[in-house]
C-alpha cells in the first residue's frame, strides 16, 4: 500500500507541469504586469483601490510613504463576484519588494496623520514569493515588462497599517 | 466471417481425417464472474479450432474421436487446458471458467497475413484489441480505443504507428484502415474516418506495426489497424448502450471561457436475428458533445448494418454497411498575443478561437457498402471475392467561402489461399482501386491502382519462412501507370528463449489526390498543386521476440528499422506551400512490452516502452533534423484489478516532448502526461463502466496550437439481450 500511494503521489506531482498561463505585457510597458485574482464581496465602503510598490519592504510608518508611482496607479474593481483581471503597472529599473493592492475606504485622507491612514487604507493583496507564499515575493524591472505578477485582492481579508506596525 | 474464416482455416490445418470417425465438442467459455467470454480460441490441439460467440459458446467440430487434447486461450486470461474423450458420431460438452492472469499471445487468430492464422505464427508485430479490453476501456470511439496500444500515437486525429505520420493535418496516413480486411482510406485525402465503425460492432481490432505493402499495397507503410467486426449470432439478440459525461472546466481561472460545464452523451442501439442460414443486424446510434474548448461542439449519428447468407457449409456471403454524419464545429489554432477578445494580457488562451472564425462548421457524410463471398470448396482450398464502395463528402462552411469534395472509393478483390501440403500455404490475389474525387479545392480527378500479390509460406523443421512481392499500378487521370513493387520475406522460428521474429519488406504510399492537386488558401501562404508527385517508399526491418517466462509474465521486444525515400512533406516555396518528395528518413527503435499478473491472477499490469530515433536525414543542401512530432519516448503503463464482477484500472500514458514541430516552433510545449481512471461493475445483462480520462488535467498540445482534452468522466451503461 506504502509502494502504491508512492506511485499515486509520483504520479499526481510528474503531471502537474503542464500548459501554464503565461502573462504578457504590452510592449512599450517599462514595469510589471499580471493578473489579479478578486475574492469576495466589494464592500460598500469603498472609495478607491491602488496599485503601489515598494523598493524595499517598509520598516517604519513613514516608509509607507516611499511608494512608486507617486501618485499611486488606481486599479479598476470589477462589478460582481470573484474574477480575473489583468493590470499593468508602470515602474522604473529596479529590484521591488513589495508589490500590492491598497484599498481606500470612503473618506478625507491626511497624507500627514498616521490614524487617518489606518483608518482608511486597507493592504487588500500582495503579491507572494512563489517558493514561500508566506512572504512578499521580489520582482525586478530592466527596461521591459516583467510579466506573471500575480496575487489575490481578498475582500474578507484585509489588513490596517497597524497590523504591520502596532500601536 | 471471423468464425466461418476459422473454420475454413481448421478445414486447412486439420488432419486428413477422412477415414476416421469425427465428434464434437460444444460448451461455454465464462469468466470468473460468469460472464461470457467471446474471441476465445478453443482449440482441439492438432485437429481443429474455433472462436466462441458473443454468449461464450463454442462448438468445435469435426475432431477425431478418442482421446483430444483441449486449450482456451483468450486475452487477459489465464491459458486453461484439459482431456477429454471424444465419442465417435456424438458430442461431449466442456464447460471452462477462465480465471484472469497474464495476456496470453500464442494461440489466438489474426488476420495480418489476409488469412486466418495464430499469432504465434506471424512474422510481424501485432497488437490485438478484444472486445473485452475494449469494453474495459469504456471508450465510445474506436480511434480512443487504439490510442493506448503501445507504440500508437494519435496527434490530433492522425494516427502513428512507430511514429509514422507524424502531422500533416490529416492528410496522406502513413497507415492503412481496414474493416473486416477492407481498404477504407479516403479517397481524395487518405486519411482515416476513425468513426465507420461503431465501437460496438468491432469484436477486435488488430494493429500490425510495420510496412505491410507486400500484402496490403499503399498506405500500409507504417502499418495496418484492421477492424473485425462481430458475428451475427443465431436467434434474437439486441444491446442498448447509453453514455454521458461532462468536461472539466480548465484548471486555471485564467482560462475560463465559459460559465457552464461542457457535457457530452448519446447511445446506440442494435439488434440482431440470425437463423443456420440467414442472419442480419442493425445498429443505429448518435452523439452529442459540447467540446471541451471554445468551438467545438459536434453531433453524429451513424446507421450501420451487417448482413450473412450461409447458403451451405463451406460458403459465407457477408454484407456491410454504414452510413453516417458528423457536423462539427472547427476549432482551428488556439488564441495567440492579442489574437482574440478576453485575452486578460494572456500570451495564449489555448481554450479560445480566433473570433475571426467563429461560426465555422463541417458536415462530413461519410459510409460503405462491403460484399465478400468466402467459399472453401475442399479442405485445402479457400477463395474470397469482395466489392466495395466507400463515400466521403465534406463541406467547410466557413466566413471566407465554402469548401467541399465528394470522393468515392471503389475496390475488389480476388484471393485465393491454398495449402497443398501441410507445411506449405499460399496466397495469391489481385485487387483493383478506383478513386474518384469532385471538389472546389482538389479538382475533378481519378486515380487507379491495380495490383497483384502472392505470398508463399513453408515450414521446415521448426523454421516458418514466408515470402511474397506485391506489384502496385497507379494511374491518375488515365494517364500512363508507374508501377511500385513491394516485397517481403520473414521468418518464424520458435525456442525455449521464447517466438523469434524476423522481416524485411518494402512499403510504399500513393500520393494523394488531396496532395497532388489541392488549391487552397492558408493565409498568408496559397497551397498550390504538385501534379509531379509520385509515391513514397520505404524499406523496414524488424527483429523481435515473444516470450512466457513465468505463467505470470510474458514479454514482446522488437528492434525495427525503417529508411524511407521520397517522403511526402508540405514544403515553403516561396509565397507558396506545396507538397513536394523531398525527405529521406530514418525511423529506428525499440519496442518493449511487458504484460504481468504479480501477487494474484485478479490483478493484470502493463509496461510498455517504445524508444523512437526519427531522423530526416541530410541531403547536399540541407543539414539533418528530427523528424516533426516524434516523440522519442512513447511510455504506457496499465494496471486492472478485478474482483468478481467488479473491476478498475488506470492507464498512464508519457510521450516525451516533441523535439521539433512545424508551425509556430517557438510555442511552449511539454510532454504529455495523461492518467486514464476506470472502473466497471457488471450485474446480469448489464453492464456500468466509468471512466476519467486524462484525469489529473493536464494541459499539453500534440499538434500546433490545438488543445488535447481535457479531464472528462464518462459513465456507460450496457444492456445486451
Amino acid at each position: 500500500m506504502r509502494r502504491f500511494r508512492l506511485l499515486v503521489l509520483t504520479l499526481v506531482l510528474g503531471c502537474n507541469d503542464g500548459l501554464q498561463p503565461t502573462t504578457i505585457c504590452d510592449p512599450h510597458l517599462v514595469g510589471i504586469c499580471g493578473h489579479i485574482t478578486f475574492r469576495g464581496a466589494v464592500p460598500d465602503s469603498t472609495d478607491v483601490m491602488y496599485l503601489v510598490a515598494y523598493g524595499s519592504f517598509p520598516q517604519t510608518e513613514n516608509d509607507l510613504f516611499n511608494f512608486l508611482p507617486f501618485p499611486p496607479q488606481t486599479l479598476q474593481i470589477p462589478l460582481g463576484g470573484d474574477s480575473v483581471v489583468p493590470y499593468g503597472l508602470a515602474l522604473p529599473n529596479n529590484q521591488y519588494h513589495w508589490v500590492l493592492a491598497v484599498w481606500k475606504k470612503v473618506g478625507v485622507l491626511n497624507p500627514s496623520d498616521t490614524a487617518s491612514a489606518d483608518a482608511l487604507l486597507r493592504e487588500a493583496g500582495y503579491y507572494r514569493d512563489p517558493a514561500d507564499t508566506t512572504k512578499p515575493g521580489v520582482v525586478t524591472v530592466h527596461s521591459a515588462g516583467t510579466g506573471g505578477v500575480d496575487f489575490v485582492v481578498d475582500f474578507n481579508n484585509m489588513h490596517s497599517v497597524s497590523y504591520f506596525f502596532p500601536p | 466471417m471471423t468464425s466461418r474464416l476459422a473454420l475454413a482455416a481448421a478445414l486447412l490445418i486439420t488432419t486428413p481425417a477422412a477415414a476416421q470417425q469425427m465428434g464434437t465438442i460444444v460448451g461455454t467459455v465464462r469468466d470468473t464472474s460468469g460472464a461470457p467470454v467471446a474471441g476465445a480460441k478453443v482449440e482441439a490441439v492438432g485437429a481443429a479450432f474455433t472462436l466462441t460467440g458473443q454468449d461464450g459458446r463454442f462448438r468445435l467440430q469435426p475432431v477425431p474421436a478418442g482421446l483430444a487434447h483441449l486449450r482456451v486461450a483468450a486475452f487477459a486470461f489465464r491459458l486453461d487446458s484439459t482431456d477429454v474423450t471424444v465419442p465417435p458420431g456424438d458430442s461431449v460438452s466442456w464447460n471452462v471458467t477462465l480465471k484472469g492472469g497474464v495476456f496470453y499471445l500464442p494461440g489466438l487468430v489474426v488476420t495480418a497475413g489476409k488469412r486466418p492464422e495464430s499469432l504465434e505464427n506471424v512474422a510481424a508485430s501485432v497488437d490485438v484489441l478484444s472486445d473485452t479490453a475494449i469494453a474495459r476501456r469504456a471508450v465510445n470511439t474506436v480511434d480512443e480505443a487504439v490510442n493506448r496500444v503501445p507504440g500508437v500515437q494519435f496527434i490530433n486525429g492522425q494516427v502513428n504507428i512507430r511514429g509514422s505520420s507524424g502531422f500533416e493535418q490529416g492528410l496522406g496516413a502513413r497507415v492503412l484502415l481496414l474493416v473486416d480486411g477492407v481498404p477504407m482510406n479516403e479517397a481524395d485525402r487518405a486519411g482515416i474516418d476513425w468513426d465507420l465503425v461503431p465501437v460496438d460492432d468491432a469484436e477486435r481490432i488488430e494493429i500490425v506495426k510495420g510496412a505491410g505493402s507486400s500484402l496490403y499495397g499503399s498506405a500500409a507503410l507504417g502499418g495496418v489497424v484492421n477492424i473485425i467486426t462481430r458475428d451475427i449470432p443465431e436467434g434474437i439478440h439486441g444491446r442498448v448502450r447509453f453514455f454521458g459525461g461532462g468536461f472539466a472546466n480548465p484548471p486555471d481561472s485564467l482560462w475560463k471561457f465559459r460559465n457552464f460545464t461542457g457535457m457530452q452523451g448519446g447511445g446506440s442501439l442494435t439488434g440482431s436475428f440470425g437463423t443456420d442460414q440467414v442472419r442480419g443486424a442493425l445498429t443505429v446510434g448518435g452523439r452529442h458533445s459540447d467540446g471541451y474548448r471554445q468551438q467545438d461542439a459536434s453531433d453524429y449519428l451513424q446507421v450501420a448494418g451487417r448482413g450473412e447468407w450461409l447458403p451451405d457449409p463451406v460458403t459465407h456471403v457477408r454484407f456491410t454497411g454504414t452510413w453516417a454524419t458528423h457536423q462539427y464545429q472547427v476549432p482551428l489554432a488556439w488564441c495567440g498575443p492579442n489574437q482574440c477578445a478576453n485575452m486578460r494580457g494572456l500570451a495564449y488562451q489555448p481554450f479560445l478561437v480566433d473570433t475571426a472564425d467563429s461560426g465555422n462548421h463541417t458536415r462530413s457524410d461519410h459510409g460503405y457498402l462491403t460484399a465478400t463471398v468466402t467459399r472453401t470448396p475442399d479442405e485445402n482450398t479457400t477463395w474470397m471475392g469482395r466489392a466495395s464502395w466507400l463515400r466521403t463528402h465534406f463541406t467547410d462552411f466557413q466566413k471566407a467561402g465554402d469548401d467541399f469534395a465528394v470522393a468515392d472509393r471503389f475496390g475488389a478483390e480476388g484471393r485465393i489461399v491454398t495449402t497443398p501440403s501441410p507445411d506449405q500455404t499460399v496466397t495469391v490475389g489481385g485487387e483493383l482501386t478506383d478513386n474518384q474525387v469532385t471538389s472546389d479545392i482538389f479538382g475533378n480527378h481519378t486515380q487507379e491502382q491495380f495490383a497483384a500479390y502472392g505470398e508463399a509460406e513453408r515450414v521446415v523443421g521448426k523454421l516458418r519462412l514466408t515470402a511474397g512481392v506485391r506489384a502496385d499500378f497507379l494511374a491518375d487521370d488515365g494517364a500512363g501507370l508507374s508501377a511500385v513493387i513491394s516485397p517481403r520475406v520473414a521468418a518464424v522460428l520458435p525456442s525455449t528463449l521464447g517466438i523469434w521474429r524476423a522481416s524485411v519488406g518494402r512499403g510504399f504510399r500513393a500520393a494523394s489526390m488531396g496532395e497532388k492537386f489541392v488549391t487552397t488558401p492558408v493565409p498568408p501562404f496559397e497551397v498550390v498543386p504538385n501534379p509531379s508527385l509520385h509515391a513514397e517508399t520505404a524499406w523496414t526491418g524488424e527483429i523481435g521476440n515473444t516470450a512466457v517466462i513465468t505463467p505470470w509474465l510474458s514479454t514482446n521486444t522488437a528492434i525495427f528499422y525503417t529508411r524511407a525515400t521520397d517522403y511526402i512533406s508540405p514544403e515553403l516555396v516561396g509565397d507558396s506551400i506545396q507538397f513536394q518528395n523531398v525527405q529521406r528518413a530514418r525511423l529506428a527503435g525499440v519496442d518493449v512490452s511487458l504484460v504481468a499478473s504479480p501477487f494474484t491472477p485478479r490483478l493484470t499490469t502493463s509496461v510498455a516502452y517504445t524508444y523512437l530515433d526519427a531522423w530526416e536525414l541530410a541531403t547536399d543542401s540541407t543539414p539533418g533534423r528530427p523528424l516533426a512530432f516524434r516523440p522519442r519516448h512513447l511510455v504506457t503503463l496499465s494496471a486492472d484489478y478485478a474482483v468478481g464482477p467488479a473491476s478498475v484500472g488506470a492507464d498512464f500514458r508519457y510521450s516525451s516532448r516533441f523535439e521539433r514541430v512545424e508551425l509556430y516552433e517557438t510555442d511552449s510545449r511539454v510532454a504529455a502526461k495523461t492518467l486514464d481512471l476506470r472502473a466497471g461493475w457488471r450485474f446480469g445483462q448489464f453492464d456500468v463502466r466509468l471512466l476519467a480520462t486524462n484525469a489529473l488535467n493536464y494541459i499539453y498540445t500534440l499538434a500546433p496550437r490545438t488543445l488535447e482534452p481535457v479531464a472528462t468522466v464518462t459513465m456507460t451503461v450496457t444492456y445486451v439481450y
